[in-house]
């Protein structure tokens, strides 16, 4: 059972439930740290293993993912304008698509919650206790894996992958053109200001400076005692 | 004086109205602002969810239905935040008259008969810029009815707040949604010092009131006198037939 309860003084009006079947299941992480390889990983070992798994993550509602996708381009919203999006975004998605799993028993897979957000807005001035409010709608998932690896295990994916990213290397926040510069000195903050949310959201870190499949084992080994109490179909 | 959230005041004064639908609260804002324009006052005017960026999303959602109390609340919070952010507060540092017609206490009367917590609502909108003077125009319920359901042909689904299911009729759940919103303001009063109009009073009076009570702020205000361009050129002896327009150009679209 998922126990229903929310991080502050937020509320969703019209909801109301003590606990629900399902399971909120977060994974959180810098860019590049494999949430998604995970979140792939999981979905289709738990559905091997009988569970019904449903999937999200941010920016993806269909209320406010167009308009924060046009407004991320245009490089427009200012700060708190853009925490709101985001906000709107989440809550969204919580009524809509999380809440409504957890209430038919599926396992919710979430890459990123509320503390990247949370992590990313900090990082760039916002106050910390004003995210903290504007956030404690959320609901306190059942676990939150936070997937940490040091910057030189995180550059060379970076480089792999898609590149440096305008938002994610603190182009909008940082002096000057030299992404690779900037992305070293923004994901450094990034980090140190997710190690400060984690000990306050009670984050289980998982090493992710080890391989995909290690740290896959990991997180299934961790997995495990909070599924108890399913009744997978298989 | 308005005043940053964190104390700082601003040279600029922030004027803002608020009151139920039909409390006649834009008409007296309305004759405020070409009363100050008149007097050589530099006027920025900014109203209720019309930020063009956050726009887009609040009419569809509102159209499709999908706004949830908690969304609704969260999108007319991005929408304050971003007509805060690029319009009230560069304008009040530079000293302008700035005038809301609806602020923070419409989203704290109408989140809070949407059922969200009114201490969350206080402190998601507190990034918000506190006024020189706040109106409340304050109506009896049935009157404000009268004036707004006359030869009105239906109510929009969020307007009637038909989204709480009071009532299946859009008028009757209209009635209980603005009474309910009423309350709501009525407690706010004393709570953020709102100042009452008595807006069952000849308009005249109403606009006579407010006057009174936003003179003593105009003295150190930024003046501007804002013809067309076209009018300005014309003094100087410009003209030139390729001077197309005789508006000063729109800085955000609609």
């Amino acid at each position: 059972m998922t126990k229903i309860r929310y991080y502050g003084t937020g509320n969703i009006p019209g909801f109301e439930a003590n606990e629900l079947p399902g399971r909120l299941i977060v994974l959180e992480g810098t860019d590049g740290v494999g949430r998604s390889t995970q979140v792939a990983l999981l979905h289709e070992w738990l559905e091997a293993n009988g569970y019904a798994v449903a999937q999200t993550g941010l920016a993806r509602s269909s209320l406010v993912g167009p308009g924060l996708m046009r407004a991320k381009q245009g490089h427009t919203l200012g700060d708190t304008t853009l925490n709101l999006f985001y906000a709107t975004d989440f809550a969204d998605r919580l009524e809509k698509e999380i809440l409504p799993a957890l209430r038919a028993g599926f396992v919710c897979l979430t890459d990123r919650y509320i503390y990247s957000m949370i992590a990313r807005a900090v990082v760039r001035g916002v106050d910390y206790d004003w995210l903290k409010d504007l956030f404690s709608f959320a609901i306190v998932p059942d676990a939150v894996f936070y997937l940490e690896a040091d910057l030189e295990h995180l550059i060379p994916r970076v480089i792999a992958g898609e590149g440096f990213d305008y938002w994610e290397s603190g182009m909008d926040v940082l002096r000057g053109d030299d992404i690779f510069e900037n992305y070293r000195v923004y994901q450094t903050r990034l980090l140190a200001q997710f190690r400060q949310i984690g000990k306050e959201y009670k984050f289980i870190t998982v090493d992710a400076n080890r391989s995909a499949h290690e740290v896959f084992t990991d997180l299934r080994r961790r997995l495990k005692p909070i599924l108890r109490g399913m009744q997978p179909a298989v | 004086m308005a005043t940053l959230p964190d104390g700082t005041p601003l040279p600029g004064k922030l004027f803002i109205v608020e009151g139920i639908d039909g409390s006649g609260k834009s008409t007296q804002l309305d004759l405020l602002h070409k009363w100050l324009v008149s007097e050589g006052h530099l006027v920025v005017f900014t109203e209720w969810n019309s930020s063009p960026l956050v726009r887009r999303t609040t009419q569809r959602g509102k159209k499709e239905q999908l706004l949830t109390p908690l969304t609704f609340s969260l999108i007319h919070a991005a929408d304050l935040a971003d007509r805060m952010e690029r319009q009230v507060i560069p304008a009040l540092k530079a000293g302008a008259a700035v005038l809301a017609d609806r602020y923070i206490y419409t989203a704290f009367a109408r989140d809070g008969a949407r059922g969200l917590n009114p201490k969350w609502l206080r402190k998601l909108y507190s990034f918000a810029v506190r006024p020189t003077v706040a109106f409340y125009f304050q109506v009896p319920l049935e009157e404000a009815l009268r004036r707004i359901l006359v030869g009105r042909p239906a109510l929009k689904w969020y307007e009637a707040g038909m989204d709480l299911g009071l009532d299946p009729d859009p008028y009757e759940c209209f009635r209980l949604f603005q009474k309910r919103i009423l309350g709501q303001y009525n407690d706010m009063i004393e709570e953020f010092g709102l100042t009452v109009i008595d807006a069952t009073r000849p308009l005249i009076q109403q606009q006579q009131q407010v006057r009174a009570l936003v003179m003593p702020h105009l003295k150190e205000l930024m003046r501007a006198n804002l013809m067309p361009w076209r009018q300005v050129l014309a003094k100087e002896g410009l003209y030139g037939r390729y001077l197309q327009s005789d508006t000063v150009p729109r800085l955000v679209e609609q």
